[in-house]
């Protein structure tokens, strides 16, 4: 095949696989327009799914699949598409890199816009260094760190890091941003400035989030996003070169790749266009050795060349003795070094006591998560579950779960809260770090997530200040788990006040937090939800009959 | 009981001689029932009861309003409705949270053979919108019908002066103010603070800003909202009543089935006669005491025209 066709097949496939990634993150969201026949004999309450696969890329992902499978010994829903991937790269090489990740198609337009390196200078920056390394180090690290039970693949992995970066960063940012703009519009007295907005709206919400959506550490998420985005200004795709570890992962198994570069050294006349517009750093120049590990298999060299020194083959028996020299230069140092870390980072991260003894109050995780040690081996923080969230409660943690769970998945009751019929976060999990559970089981058995405490010095009717049963108004379990009692209480004025009084029933409180979204004390409500009790938990279990 | 004093009731007597003599006499020339002629001066209150069986919820809903003298009546060609229906919960309809969608569905296909141009339904949930339409039924509503399902954004809550005794300027929903003809449509619940929660309460769906302050002074709250959006009609859901975990429920048995619908034009008058089905006297409810002080309607069975279908 020409190198011009294999250079638009990688465009075509590249724009492809962002378009589709960006459109299933999109769609990670109830959509507005669910309808469901109904009917007034109805035998159990629906558990509404998502139409699309939004978890695909995940499940295609074999750096999501192996780093749970090494840490919770567990193989992940559809991790065929990853085996199958692992096999096209033992071919291939990392067809991955150049054709279908997102990311890397986020990072390779980054460093095409106007590229802030010229000539020498873009020439120096394609050559291999040792920095390479590192990605190396990571996944080294994250494999042994996974081994030992700690999986922190998806702070590094590209497809997590891009999910998270754009659902829990840029989209809500943008989305915010507009939104501003709309209330302003709709506030204003020109009846088609309003009209304007509300039509505007109507369009912007289902991709952007409805309303404010707020995400806790978002602004970091964002600023790491666009620190690796301007990376690519030091050095074209820096982060698919010397950071990440999916790479490192396909790197590896491009060892044995039947596809080539094969150099005619006679025929080059040291132009470096090749060296120029290499985006994996790979050395393609005449030479030199070629690094299979490092080509992203983007076909540049060989569609650049002018004298046609460059082109790739499939060769199905390699010399045997080619392979050392196209093996992955991984350094022993990187080896060691991630060994290092993938044992210590696990060792390090449980002295916080989060595992041992016992939760931070604030962790509430969502509806069947698992229980702690065998959350920390699944999540991958990829923030779908808070993408979906339709009430925007389930947020990245900061150190609510300990630096083993930085950015895993927390409810906040001041923003959202758990939705009593509701079971769409599991159902998303790419690898059931939250189990899929139905919504019968989930309000029959119950799962609890945390349980309900009264701050009776700030609470309206105990404290005398004004009449309120909100919590209980809102209490969504049936008998409710918070229940009224007619007192005489004190006021401030020392008079006597016939109120309701709100008590609470921790047999049925299941912790989901509307009380502490909806109690109109703001910023610490009067009603507030802690992790103890939480079903998934048998050390924070409270009630001798919660077995 | 308060004493009626003499001036009062040589003045109702005026009255209730008037619209008679009225009825009596429009309504061989008009062909209607002598309901329908008094109108004009008297509150209607229509309540239609589903007596057999198996008998058809959407067929009761119809003939409720027919007994008013059809949609027609009150909807004009080219009118834009707004039905406030209550489903603020995601609760299946069986659950008795939320206004039954086949009285929904065939209210809103009155509205449209009466000619209104378009029909709105429009309610500030409490759970996420999108689910609460999708599981109430009231999303297949309104795609089988054509009924506009308005997403309660926050950008149709503009702040409006309600002119209330306790509310001055509170967010709106929007579509209530645009609207030509508004119906409201509650389900009859129980509920903690105001005892029950029947059409007057219903209008706390239909505004935004920080609700929940509203329960501070619950009766004065829902009556100033009740005056400010002041519905064409009111069709109180009583096909299920919830007795008791009100108002959210959760459970079958927190329901008992009445089969009523109750429909008035008289706000006071519907919650009234609704509050009845739960074995409490008007006078015991705070918002509806409040409602008739306030000149909001009346539950005075004397000043009512009262009809009762059966199915």
């Amino acid at each position: 095949m020409k190198a011009k066709h294999l250079v638009r097949i990688r465009r075509i496939s590249q724009a492809f696989f962002l378009c589709l990634f960006l459109f299933l993150l999109v769609e990670s969201r109830l959509p507005e327009d669910l309808y469901l026949k109904y009917s007034l004999v109805f035998s159990s309450d629906p558990d509404f799914r998502l139409d699309w696969p939004v978890t695909f890329f995940f499940q295609l992902d074999p750096l999501v699949w192996l780093s749970g499978l090494l840490s919770a010994h567990r193989m992940i829903q559809g991790f065929w598409w990853a085996l199958g991937l692992l096999v096209l790269t033992l071919f291939f090489g990392r067809i991955f890199c150049g054709f279908i990740c997102p990311l890397g198609t986020v990072h390779h337009l980054a460093g095409m816009v106007k590229p802030s390196l010229k000539g020498d200078r873009m020439i120096m920056a394609n050559q291999k260094t040792s920095g390479h390394r590192i990605k190396y180090f990571i996944l080294i690290a994250v494999f042994v760190g996974a081994v030992m039970g700690l999986n922190l693949a998806g702070l590094m992995d590209p497809i997590s890091l891009l999910f998270r970066s754009l659902a829990l960063a840029v989209l809500p940012a943008v989305g915010t941003g507009i939104k501003e703009i709309f209330d302003q519009m709709a506030a204003s007295d020109v009846k088609v400035m309003n009209f304007l907005s509300y039509a505007a709206e109507a369009v912007v919400s289902p991709v952007f989030g409805h309303g404010y959506p707020a995400y806790k550490t978002g602004w970091f998420i964002g600023l790491i996003f666009l620190v690796i985005l301007f990376l690519n200004r030091i050095r074209p795709r820096f982060w698919c070169r010397i950071l990440c570890p999916l790479g490192a992962l396909l790197g590896i198994f491009s060892r044995f790749s039947i596809l080539r570069l094969e150099k005619d050294d006679a025929k080059c006349a040291d132009c470096k266009s090749c060296s120029m517009s290499c985006q994996g750093a790979a050395s393609p120049m005449p030479g030199r050795t070629w690094e299979n590990a490092e080509c992203l298999l983007c076909f540049n060299c060989f569609d650049s060349c002018p004298e046609g020194a460059l082109s790739f083959r499939l060769r199905w028996s390699p010399g045997l003795n080619n392979w050392p020299e196209m093996g992955p230069d991984m350094g022993r140092r990187a080896l060691l070094a991630g060994l290092g870390a993938g044992i210590s980072l696990p060792l390090l991260t449980k002295l916080d006591g989060h595992i041992h003894h016992v939760s931070d109050p604030r962790l509430i995780r969502p509806p069947g998560a698992l229980a702690e040690k065998n959350f920390l081996q699944l999540c991958q923080r990829c923030g779908v579950c808070m993408k979906v969230c339709p009430t925007n409660a389930i947020n990245p943690t900061l150190a609510e779960a300990g630096m083993a769970g930085f950015w895993t998945p927390h409810l906040v009751m001041g923003q959202g809260y758990c939705e009593h019929t509701c079971t769409l976060c599991g159902s998303v999990c790419p690898t059931g770090a939250i189990r899929e559970i139905s919504v019968s089981e989930k309000i029959q058995r119950p799962i609890r997530i945390g349980s309900v405490y009264l701050d009776r010095g700030r609470c309206l009717p105990w404290s005398g200040n004004g009449a309120c049963i909100v919590c209980q108004e809102h209490c969504p379990t049936s008998p409710k788990a918070i229940y009224l009692r007619k007192q005489v209480v004190v006021g401030p004025d020392q008079s006597l006040k016939p109120v309701q009084l709100p008590y609470m029933d921790l047999k049925r409180c299941t912790g989901c937090g509307i009380c502490e979204n909806k109690c109109p004390i703001r910023g610490r409500p009067a009603i507030r939800i802690i992790a103890a009790g939480e079903s998934r938990s048998v050390k924070n279990r409270i009630l001798l009959t919660d077995q | 009981m308060n004493p009626i004093t003499r001036r009062e009731s040589i003045k109702k007597i005026a009255r209730i001689s008037t619209s008679l003599a009225v009825s009596l006499g429009a309504s061989p020339l008009l062909g209607w029932k002598s309901i329908h002629a008094s109108a004009g001066d008297k509150g209607f209150l229509i309540e239609g009861v589903g007596a057999n069986e198996g008998y058809n919820v959407k067929e009761l809903t119809r003939k409720v309003f027919e007994a008013a003298g059809g949609v027609g009546r009150f909807v004009s060609r080219g009118d834009v409705v707004v039905i406030k229906p209550n489903i603020s919960w995601a609760r299946r309809p069986d659950l008795g949270a939320t206004t039954n969608p086949d009285v929904l569905e065939a209210t809103v296909e009155l509205c449209l053979d009466a000619g209104a141009k378009k029909v709105r339904i429009a309610d500030n949930t409490i759970h996420d919108a999108r689910r609460c339409f999708a599981v109430t039924g009231v999303g297949m509503v309104a795609k089988r019908t054509g009924a506009d399902l308005v997403f309660p954004r926050s950008s149709l809550m503009k702040a409006m002066k309600l002119h209330g005794h306790r509310l001055d300027a509170w967010p709106v929903f929007v579509p209530f103010v645009e609207a030509d003809k508004v119906i409201n449509l509650p389900v009859a619940k129980v509920h903690g603070l105001s005892t029950l929660t029947l059409g007057i309460k219903n209008w706390i769906g239909a505004v935004g800003g920080r609700r929940n302050a509203l329960h501070q002074d619950i009766h004065q709250s829902i009556v100033d909202l009740a005056g400010f959006f002041n519905p064409t009609l009111t069709l109180i859901d009583a096909i299920r009543i919830m007795i008791k975990n009100g108002p959210s429920g959760g459970s079958p048995s927190d329901v008992a089935v009445k089969n009523t619908l109750i429909l008035s034009d008289d706000q006071v008058a519907a919650d009234a006669k609704a509050a009845g089905l739960f074995g409490y006297d008007p006078r015991q409810i705070g918002f509806i005491r409040l409602g008739k002080k306030w000149g909001l309607g009346t539950y005075d069975s004397r000043e009512l025209v009262q009809q009762r279908v059966i199915l």
